[in-house]
């Protein structure tokens, strides 16, 4: 029981008929009460489902969920356009081996070197960043509350930062984890500012010099002293968002130790 | 220096709610509705490249569904559960239609409007935000549902006629229409 151009009638609702239909079914409607109701109703809910049916825009934590992806997604292309490092790159003693040997002593050394024979600071801080977005695995402990996060170094990391959400200043703590650097067990702490994530490392650098700032890969490191412990800032951010967050935590060192 | 993530986020980033609406309704589930988008926006990243100054939004719109239907597959395969959706479940709309005197303790129209879209099978429920809710041409709709233009109609006069129950004392319409 529905009339033929009830599908027509849609349509020219919808604005999908040029104008000439559109004139058609205006006149066809005039003299056919099915159509007429038919149209009535279809912009009655239109308004209805416009008026009340729209769910909550994407929230912010999906939206930084996405920017974190993005970023991983930029870090697995930049390493898959980075070319392998050169023969001579490899210690000189493997140059004497051929073949599946090579292969498997090359191997065997990825293994046994690379604790050995760190890099230099800022190329461990960049790995650390990058393993921490790569893994999805920024926090070992997920929490804006310093009473929670704090304690929680205790017997993981070998020293003791200082901890505190600055959220109304714009840099949310998420949380921390340990993350070895420099031989040592490092405490980590993990900031959201807007899209970005800020990994704060804090270690016992000795006389080690640190970089106050420097670039690699298109991050930005930051490192500072505060009495016997070293800070370093990790982030795709810029540096004046790194220095507002190291400002905040010498500030916060500062009052700690009166 | 990064110019793919740069135009990704010109292009594809602004129709972030559009992703997220269209996921919940596909869904119904907050958690899951996030899954689906964050690994649409992955696919669409990776496949970014073969956009080509295209219209972003059906595009992305596509990707979306595609994803809700893996997972859904997936979810389906690890249960070893048969389709729950049916996709011809008209008969039993009217059923679920709130009767006249639940209808009038009903006092939240934002629920029975929520009730009613969904109970409406998949596939209409679909053609129907994007056309009222995203404003999508019967065109743009055809491509993110992959169909023909005339399924895309009839999905959406149908879509539209469960909604007639929002009026359940309109004039001149009996109610029990099937």
């Amino acid at each position: 029981m529905q009339c033929a151009e009830s599908l027509r009638v849609q349509a020219a609702f919808d604005g999908e008929l040029d104008a000439v239909s559109a004139a058609a079914v205006e006149r066809h409607a005039e003299h056919c009460p099915e159509c007429r109701a038919l149209l009535a109703h279809l912009g009655r809910s239109r308004a209805r489902v416009r008026r009340d049916l729209d769910y909550a825009a994407a929230s912010p934590e999906l939206r930084t969920r996405i920017a974190r992806m993005l970023d991983a997604e930029q870090v697995a292309e930049r390493r898959a356009a980075q070319p392998r490092p050169a023969w001579r790159a490899r210690p000189f003693w493997l140059g004497t081996l051929t073949g599946a040997g090579a292969a498997l002593a090359a191997s065997l050394a990825a293994v046994l070197l690379v604790p050995l024979l760190p890099g230099s600071l800022p190329d461990e801080l960049i790995g650390a960043h990058l393993r921490s977005l790569e893994s999805g695995q920024l926090t070992g402990v997920v929490s804006t509350d310093r009473h929670t996060v704090k304690p929680w170094f205790a017997g993981r990391a070998d020293v003791s930062p200082v901890v505190a959400d600055f959220a109304g200043e714009g840099y949310r703590l998420a949380g921390g984890r340990v993350d070895e650097l420099d031989r040592q067990r490092s405490a980590v702490l993990v900031y959201e500012h807007g899209a970005h994530v800020i990994n704060v490392f804090t270690f016992m650098p000795g006389s080690k010099p640190l970089p106050a700032q420097v670039s690699r890969r298109g991050y930005h490191i930051a490192c500072w002293r505060g009495g016997d412990l070293g800070y370093c800032a990790v982030s795709d951010a810029g540096w004046d968002e790194l220095g507002g967050l190291r400002s905040l935590l010498q500030d916060l060192a500062a009052r700690d130790t009166r | 220096m990064d110019d793919k993530r740069t135009r990704f986020e010109a292009l594809v980033l602004p129709h972030l709610d559009a992703a997220h609406r269209l996921a919940r309704w596909l869904c119904r589930s907050p958690s899951d509705a996030d899954d689906i988008v964050q690994e649409a926006f992955m696919r669409a990243y990776r496949a970014f490249e073969g956009l080509r100054g295209a219209d972003a939004r059906p595009w992305l719109l596509a990707i979306v569904r595609n994803c809700h239907l893996s997972a859904l597959a997936e979810r389906q395969r690890r249960a070893h559960e048969p389709l729950t959706e049916e996709h011809e479940a008209e008969p039993a709309l009217a059923a679920r239609l709130p009767d006249p005197e639940s209808a009038s303790i009903e006092r939240d129209e934002r629920r029975l409007l929520g009730r009613l879209i969904a109970a409406l099978p998949e596939e209409q429920r679909e053609v129907l935000l994007l056309r009222e809710m995203e404003d999508m041409s019967y065109r743009e709709i055809a491509a993110v549902a992959e169909v023909p233009i005339g399924t895309v109609m009839s999905r959406l006069a149908r879509a539209r006629s469960a909604l007639k129950a929002l009026w359940p004392e309109a004039e001149g319409e009996p109610r029990a229409v099937r």
